[in-house]
């Protein structure tokens, strides 16, 4: 994760298992009332208030493109590439930019606001149940009673096959 | 060598070697697997025309015989396949191979220490033929390729030791020390060394041997060298590093006793013979038979050192990724500038030093971007140059009077562009000459045509590409043979009658393809035009060909231009901004209403210069929102793209900025952005991202 990364690491999760269990981290935010995590192996960084510049002939959930330090960074909006309605930016103080790095692509996602970062073991993700299969999400995350996470699918976000 | 050649021999020297390095590269990692694929074949097959023409030119005779053999070799096995040849023989393959490309090497390394060719070389020739005769006519295979080795070898040494003067001595091994010329008292010099060696403790006899006491030796070795004879194989190493630690050596060569081994290859034939090959596989730089081949590297350093012209230090090849980061940071710093002298904190204030600072800065960064731009940048004239000297030459090989127009060679390309182009050209112009125009001037009469050919050779920009054309007025194509050459060689994928001018013409860029059965020394074999292609569409560019029979032909390389710093344009149209390159713009100008014209279908026209173009309104096209949609209130831009020509409607013009262009992301390749209008991206002083607008696509999406 780089160090400028700003995120609020979450104290409750200090207890070590005694047995070396395969744990990853994860990011989680908020989009449109549901709970993503995302890998934080792909999280570059968290920005906020960037200018986004529109580019034409593009579906709608390509916000744009955003100048970040030089680099050309493309941004999708993750309420409308579910195809839920748009969040007003204006008036939406917590919502930001999530930079993820997928492969060597880059990519910029606008979720509603960022919430923690979690270490969860390998063993906790379950998949998704047939019935509710859903676009961009390959699994499901239970961190306590009452919290479960949609673990959302990075190599899907940036695959060609699926847009 | 005048000096007028200078830069083309410079161009030659940097071509071929690092065709060398390639073919080593590959001869390698071949060997490795001990076999050639198909992909091998056609590279070396290549790297051998390139070498062979590009020497031609030059008039290297020894190294355009070898390439021309090794091509012959590689085209009987182009055409059989790897598989005609028997395992045993591929190892011999290898081995011939090896040596030829020392014999080239060599070869090139006397040209770049400007030292006279090897005139002789009917033997390496002599074993590429017989190589050749060898696989294909298997039944003979029987014949164990080592003899030629063998029974090569000690007459070939034999022949080298008396070329070197050999003193009488049955010591199985010389060393022929030469010192540098002019550094006077050889003899004291070699008797110096014959003391460093006699520290050793090795046996060793010297030539001539009254080193000590005779100043009159210093002339005999001046003019044939000193000689040691070692005994021993093992003690050539410490010699040579003894010989290599002392002063004022020029060069040094080990020469095996030819005599001797002659003599012991009789007895042991076998052992002699299987020596051989297997260390010239060794060591890649084996120069000649002449030096036993553990030798040969540390041989050659140091006579490469004393050597080193300055022919060799005038080009140094950089990699490009290195020019690309550079070029983004400079991008970065031209942005950066701006982005400090214009600081809204600064605004308003007066700040007659930082001011001063600034402009300096600015001046600063300016000749550095041209620099950093000038470094890709080169003018296709040296490719260009090279034409002139092959239809020179041709022409008085093939003894047809052609002259040869150049136009637009001050045209700047991509450093990367035109390397990768100029094989191409070369083979198109070279097509040209041989097939294209009239074998003699009475033919050109009686169709009426000038007696003298002309091929003409121009480079145009066009804004967002170069393109090049190879014109020539000679016979132009034949399309029926076209079809029933391509039908012979079973190119055809549909029935005949199907095919279009077009496809027909298409059908000469697929390989294996050559409309001309004779085999010359510039070409033929069909393997000009699939290369061609293939090199071009390497560097994003295109080829078309386009023919009148008895009329000439034309072949065009559309070629991108991947510039990373454009002049660009900046427009308005409601909150985005985008630019449009200077080059694509002839005029911009504001109309009234009444200019416009409809078409049927209701599109806007307008007309300039006589002329009517139609009008596209990008914030209709890209469903911009904006406030200015009056015709009046806006301002037209007359673009051109090559023959496409329309006038954009925009809100207004911002300014004319150079701009660094940048691509789009990856990511968004997978929405056909490339199609949509847009070439790429740059960063404005800023911060903010202007998008770049592609000309001639934009025109054809908003035709749908």
């Amino acid at each position: 994760m780089s160090e400028d990364t700003k995120i609020i690491i979450d104290d409750d999760m200090d207890e070590v298992g005694e047995i070396e269990v395969e744990k990853e981290r994860f990011l989680t935010f908020r989009s449109a009332d549901l709970t993503f995590a995302v890998n934080t192996k792909y999280v570059i960084e968290i920005i906020t208030n960037h200018s986004i510049t529109t580019l034409p002939m593009v579906p709608e959930y390509i916000k744009g493109i955003i100048n970040l330090r030089g680099q050309i960074i493309p941004i999708v909006d993750i309420r409308l590439r579910l195809g839920k309605p748009s969040i007003d930016m204006e008036n939406n103080e917590s919502n930001c930019i999530i930079v993820l790095d997928i492969d060597s692509i880059s990519v910029g996602i606008i979720v509603d606001s960022v919430s923690q970062v979690v270490d969860s073991e390998l063993s906790k993700i379950s998949p998704v149940p047939v019935n509710n299969q859903r676009e961009l999400v390959n699994g499901m995350i239970s961190l306590d009673v009452n919290n479960v996470v949609l673990l959302l699918d990075c190599e899907q976000l940036v695959d060609t096959q699926t847009i | 060598m005048d000096n007028g050649t200078d830069s083309m021999l410079d161009m030659y020297l940097f071509e071929t070697n690092s065709l060398m390095e390639q073919l080593d590269e590959l001869l390698i990692e071949a060997e490795k697997v001990e076999e050639f694929s198909t992909d091998d074949v056609n590279e070396i097959f290549r790297i051998m025309h390139t070498i062979k023409g590009s020497s031609a030119m030059m008039e290297f005779t020894s190294l355009n015989q070898i390439a021309h053999h090794i091509e012959d070799l590689f085209f009987y096995i182009r055409e059989n396949g790897m598989d005609s040849i028997a395992p045993e023989l591929k190892k011999s393959l290898f081995n011939l191979m090896f040596k030829s490309t020392d014999m080239l090497r060599t070869e090139i390394e006397k040209v770049e220490n400007n030292e006279p060719l090897t005139e002789n070389i009917d033997n390496i020739i002599g074993e590429i033929n017989s190589f050749l005769n060898k696989i294909s006519n298997t039944s003979s295979a029987a014949d164990s390729p080592e003899d030629t080795g063998g029974n090569d070898g000690p007459s070939v040494a034999e022949l080298n030791m008396e070329l070197a003067n050999c003193p009488d001595d049955d010591a199985p091994f010389f060393i022929k020390v030469i010192f540098e010329e002019g550094c006077g008292m050889e003899n004291l010099r070699a008797f110096m060394l014959v003391n460093a060696l006699q520290d050793l403790g090795l046996p060793f006899r010297f030539y001539p041997d009254d080193v000590e006491n005779n100043s009159a030796s210093a002339q005999a070795i001046v003019e044939k060298g000193f000689f040691l004879a070692l005994l021993e194989e093992e003690h050539i190493e410490k010699v040579i590093n003894t010989i290599t630690g002392t002063s004022h050596i020029h060069s040094y060569e080990v020469i095996e006793n030819a005599r001797l081994k002659g003599a012991q290859a009789e007895g042991d034939p076998d052992k002699a013979a299987e020596a051989k090959p297997a260390d010239t596989v060794k060591d890649t730089p084996a120069p000649a038979a002449s030096t036993s081949p553990a030798e040969a590297p540390a041989k050659q350093a140091p006579a490469s050192r004393a050597h080193s012209g300055p022919v060799k230090q005038s080009l140094i090849s950089v990699n490009l990724s290195k020019l690309d980061a550079l070029v983004a940071i400079v991008g970065e710093i031209v942005i950066t500038e701006s982005m400090v002298t214009s600081s809204p904190d600064i605004q308003g204030l007066k700040l007659d030093n930082f001011m001063k600072s600034t402009r300096q800065l600015r001046k600063l960064t300016k000749d550095l971007q041209d620099l950093a731009m000038s470094l890709r940048m080169v003018p296709v004239s040296g490719v260009f140059q090279k034409m002139n000297r092959i239809v020179r030459d041709m022409k008085q090989k093939l003894n047809k009077d052609v002259r040869l127009t150049i136009i637009g060679e001050d045209t700047e390309l991509d450093k990367s562009i035109v390397d990768g182009i100029s094989d191409p050209i070369m083979h198109i112009v070279r097509n040209s000459m041989d097939h294209g125009v009239e074998v003699t001037s009475a033919e050109r009469v009686a169709a009426g045509k000038d007696p003298q050919a002309e091929i003409i050779l121009s480079a145009t920009h066009t804004g967002s590409e170069v393109i090049i054309k190879v014109e020539d007025d000679g016979y132009g194509m034949d399309t029926e043979k076209i079809l029933a050459k391509a039908a012979n060689n079973g190119l055809l994928i549909k029935p005949e009658s199907e095919y279009t001018k077009k496809e027909i013409l298409g059908l000469l860029l697929l390989p294996g393809f050559s409309t001309n059965e004779e085999v010359t020394e510039y070409s033929g074999r069909g393997v000009g035009m699939d290369v061609v292609k293939r090199n071009v569409e390497s560097v994003g560019g295109t080829v078309s060909i386009s023919s009148e029979l008895g009329q000439g032909s034309c072949t065009t390389l559309k070629i991108p231009l991947t510039m990373a710093i454009v002049d660009g344009m900046e427009i308005a149209v409601g909150q985005s901004i985008f630019t449009v390159p200077i080059a694509n713009i002839r005029q911009s100008f504001k109309v009234s209403n009444e200019d416009v014209v409809y078409d049927a279908e209701g599109n806007e026209i307008v007309k300039c210069m006589n002329e009517f173009y139609p009008i596209i309104r990008v914030h209709q096209l890209y469903n911009v929102e904006t406030e200015v949609t009056n015709i009046e209130d806006g301002i037209l831009i007359w673009v051109e793209a090559s023959d496409t020509s329309y006038c954009l409607f925009v809100d207004e013009l911002l300014g004319e900025q150079q701009v660094v262009v940048k691509p789009l992301p990856s990511y968004l390749n997978n929405f056909n952005i490339k199609n949509s209008g847009i070439s790429g991206c740059t960063i404005l002083g800023n911060g903010n991202i202007s998008i770049i607008l592609d000309i001639l696509s934009l025109y054809e999406m908003a035709q749908y």
